[in-house]
């Protein structure tokens, strides 16, 4: 054991050393100390105001400033977006302007840009307008037109009407007066058009009616195109009318109507040659307008373009300044009212660092004072730092989502860099499949730095962001494939000849009693002679699971192995002793020689029935083995491991909560005393936790912990252990679906001699290998190698209930932002 | 003897990789027991696969017997 003494410490293995820092800022360098501190990323504040309101802490109002400049930038680049305007970053030319500039140009530009905004908002609406009166005036011109031509039926009309609804003798006599005055074309009856929404117009009419008593006569063109509405901005189908009425009691009615049903009334004049002549006004009128709509787009566009290019600068500082503001919030002036205090937790590594940070912030913020920085004591546990590469990070991750490891807990993510990608492949062994995703992960590294700096769809980012592991998982899938010896479920004789052969010339036995071996195993790999015969499938079964059961423990093994590592590092010998100890030995004694058994079976052909040798180890340990003997002296081996894991469940049990309570008895036995003889206290030299845990000791509790965790060792062994049969599972799944594939897809229309079904065949092969066995295997094997991680390996020894590093950084705010 | 061979060849790839690995990105004494870690684990895991599926075919119990008339 010495020499994993001498060993350095491994990178990765445990979480960083912390150390929980007080700092001391004098208050004018503390913006500037807190900015460069952001800017190396290696402190974690602690919140010390945390029972305050947002609204009672001290930098409120500074952050409130950042939180309005950042509404404004948030206004400009909607504008910008709506406005389609397309601005380069232009490399910062500009020197750098400090906060108080900024706001003020800030609100400048809202100001402009909001002028500009109604203006063009107000001749929008006025264009609209000219645009309906000129659709009106065509379309009202061609009514009145036809309508003359009609004079004759609607005075009938109209006479109809009056003596139908007994209208007053005054109107009728006008309207009578009216209709035997005019000729066509000028008639006493008066007219009102306008437009009006296509979908109000049946209803519009039918108002008219009603309040003018059907003494009007109502005709209506549509527009033909859709039309911009100047209130709402839509486009909408609008209907032009021409209501032709007489008196002025109906003149107010029809208006009132117009009104309430939102129809816009033109006034249109009667002879052709004053409509025309308004016709012209209008055309012209509407042309000055484009021409001043457009250059107010201009102008607004060129705005929007100058500011665009500043904008990422812009956000950039605001955000770090609200950023700097909110760490500042969560430090507390001291008593003087002169100095900030801060707490905060940093790795020891980066403590040289942080005070050069500190040095150079007085330095540039001309503070007489420097600032303090020392090391406190706490008995908080400090938070998991790992630092990890763009390769070990992936997988860090994967380990982080199961739980964050605690303070200086052995990391399963050194050795799950290898064995996930390696359990992944005993799932998926093809190296047809294994060069696929091969080369779709070396595209996704080659392309790093392009598509690092792009935004992805979220699909895309979690396989951009597992690169690594799927560069790994396919090379191991390629080494497993060969050792399946499967290229999409075709075997191959890459590393020499089968060893089974026919065992006469003519094979007529090849049917019925097989080849028999004729030479050493295949040298690499499993033999290619298995595919595709009628014993294939029992062999293959049997090889898997045991398989299985071999890795399995295996990797259990490791397990226990690494929460003995972690037992030493922190000096646990009451943990070695009653927990490492009785949990290797009852894990090995059966499932170690289960393991043991499936290699001596194999080594020496025997006939033996492992079940059956199992089960009657527990059911008959003394009786006779018979056939399944594979070895001398086995029966009383097993009496013997028998034993051994009987002895090591209470073992694992009993021993360590009393130990525990008798240490713990030892320990405070002389606190009482001294409770008694002091009166005064002074609350710094005894630490809090050691007061808070005098009485905490509750043996029932500890006893009950104790009794879970090893009935959950003792059942768990059975039952990780056969969890880890779905390494074969997944792996016959895999390799069936390969040879349905491929057989009764790719084969059956490679049979037919036209070329279009062999191409029909090949697309549907290549599309049902691309997405069945390429996307959804890969996700169903990747799943479960990670639940054999998380739980059957993980379990073992891994605690993971610490809190992550979360530094005060302007680079993760970046990241958090977006 | 094929069974031997190939396991001293892994062996002797193991010790390879794990010196390549030493002379190429040699970073600090850490760094370096990390990374032969994961190069050891990779060459055990490779072996032990390699090893049961060889086991299984040295002695074993069935033959194949070949499908269809």
């Amino acid at each position: 054991m010495g020499v994993f003494d001498r060993l350095p410490p491994m990178d990765l293995m445990r979480s960083e050393k912390m150390c929980f820092v007080q700092l001391i800022i004098p208050a004018e360098s503390s913006r500037v100390a807190v900015t460069y501190l952001g800017e190396l990323g290696l402190l974690q504040f602690k919140d010390l105001n945390e029972d305050k309101s947002p609204f009672q802490r001290i930098f409120v109002n500074q952050v409130k400033r950042c939180a309005e400049m950042s509404r404004k930038l948030r206004f400009f680049s909607d504008q910008i977006n709506k406005a389609g305007v397309r601005s380069s970053v232009r490399p910062a030319l500009e020197p750098d302007i400090d906060l108080e500039e900024l706001e003020a140009r800030l609100g400048e530009h809202e100001h402009e840009l909001l002028e500009m905004n109604t203006n063009s908002d107000k001749l929008q609406q006025t264009y609209n307008e000219l645009l309906e009166f000129k659709l009106v005036l065509s379309k009202a011109g061609g009514i009145l037109a036809s309508s003359h031509n009609h004079a004759a039926s609607a005075e009938r009309e109209l006479d109809e009407n009056i003596y139908d609804n007994g209208v007053d003798e005054g109107n009728s006599y006008l309207l009578e007066q009216g209709m035997h005055q005019g000729s066509p074309g000028n008639s006493g009856v008066r007219f009102v058009s306008g437009i009006i929404l296509k979908s109000k117009a049946l209803a519009f009419e039918r108002m008219l009616f009603r309040a003018t008593r059907g003494n009007m006569l109502f005709n209506q063109a549509p527009a033909g195109e859709p039309v911009t509405d100047p209130i709402s901005g839509e486009e909408v189908e609008k209907t032009v009318f021409v209501v032709s009425f007489s008196g002025e009691q109906a003149k107010t009615k029809i208006l009132k109507i117009c009104d309430s049903f939102g129809a816009s009334c033109y006034p249109v004049p009667e002879e052709m040659v004053k409509q025309r002549q308004i016709f012209h006004e209008v055309s012209a009128r509407l042309s000055d307008l484009e021409v001043t709509l457009d250059a107010g787009i201009q102008h607004r566009n060129k705005a929007l373009e100058s500011i665009g290019s500043q904008l990422w600068r812009w956000t950039i500082m605001v955000k770090k300044e609200k950023a700097v503001y909110d760490a500042l919030n969560m430090l507390n002036f001291d008593v003087t009212k002169k100095c900030l205090v801060g707490e905060g937790w940093c790795p020891i590594f980066a403590k040289s660092q942080i005070k050069d940070c500190l040095q150079r912030a007085t330095l540039h913020s001309n503070s007489q004072v420097g600032i303090i920085f020392h090391e406190m004591d706490t008995i908080e546990s400090p938070p998991t730092y790992f630092r990890t590469d763009k390769f070990t990070n992936a997988f860090q991750e994967i380990v982080d989502a199961y739980g964050v490891a605690r303070y200086q807990e052995a990391n399963p993510a050194v050795y799950s860099v290898v064995t996930f990608p390696f359990l992944f492949a005993v799932m998926f062994g093809d190296w047809g499949h294994g060069i696929c995703l091969l080369l779709g992960t070396l595209v996704l590294i080659l392309r790093e730095k392009k598509l690092s700096s792009q935004k992805l769809s979220s699909f895309m980012e979690l396989a951009f962001g597992g690169r690594y592991v799927i560069l790994l998982m396919a090379i191991f899938s390629i080494y497993c494939g060969l050792i399946y010896n499967e290229f999409f479920s075709v075997p191959f004789h890459i590393f020499g000849k089968s060893a089974y052969e026919c065992r006469e010339k003519s094979c007529s036995d090849a049917h019925t009693a097989g080849l028999i071996k004729v030479r050493d195993p295949y040298p690499f790999g499993v033999d290619p002679s298995w595919r595709g015969s009628r014993s294939e499938l029992p062999f293959l079964n049997s090889l898997k699971m045991k398989m299985s059961i071999i890795m399995g423990v295996a990797q259990m093994n490791l397990g226990i192995v690494l929460s003995y590592f972690d037992a030493r590092f922190h000096g646990n010998a009451l943990d070695i002793r009653y927990q490492f100890i009785p949990q290797m030995i009852f894990l090995n004694s059966l499932f170690g020689y289960l393991a043991l058994l499936i290699l001596l079976k194999w080594c020496t052909g025997s006939q033996a029935d492992l079940y059956h040798v199992m089960i009657y180890m527990f059911l008959d340990p003394a009786g006779d083995l018979g056939e399944n003997q594979l070895f001398w002296g086995q029966k009383e081996l097993q009496i013997l491991l028998l034993l051994l894991a009987l002895v090591a469940v209470p073992w694992m049990l009993f021993p360590k909560p009393f130990i525990l309570k008798r240490l713990h008895k030892e320990r405070f036995q002389g606190h009482t005393y001294r409770f008694l003889g002091t009166s005064e206290m002074d609350p710094d030299s005894e630490p809090d936790s050691a007061r808070a845990r005098h009485d905490d000791f509750n043996f029932s509790e500890v006893f009950v912990h104790q009794m879970i965790h090893s009935i959950e060792f003792v059942l768990g062994a059975v039952s990780n252990t056969a969890s880890y049969l779905r390494l074969w599972a997944l792996s016959l799944a895999h390799s069936e679906l390969s040879t349905v594939f491929y057989e009764k897809l790719l084969l059956l229309a490679w049979g037919y001699d036209s070329l279009i079904v062999k191409l029909v065949g090949l697309i549907v092969f290549a599309f049902a290998t691309a997405f069945i066995l390429l996307m959804m295997e890969t996700l169903s094997a990747f799943l479960h190698a990670l639940r054999l991680h998380w739980v059957e390996f993980m379990n073992k020894f891994y605690h993971g209930d610490g809190y992550k590093f979360k530094p005060f950084s302007f680079a993760l705010l970046a990241d958090d932002e977006d | 003897m094929g069974f031997l061979v190939t396991t001293i060849i892994f062996l002797l790839a193991g010790v390879a990789a794990s010196l390549s690995t030493l002379l190429c990105c040699n970073r600090g004494p850490s760094t370096n027991l990390f990374h032969l870690t994961l190069v050891n684990t990779a060459v055990i895991c490779c072996w032990m696969m390699y090893a049961i599926v060889y086991l299984a075919q040295m002695k074993p119990l069935i033959n194949p017997i070949l499908s269809g008339e």
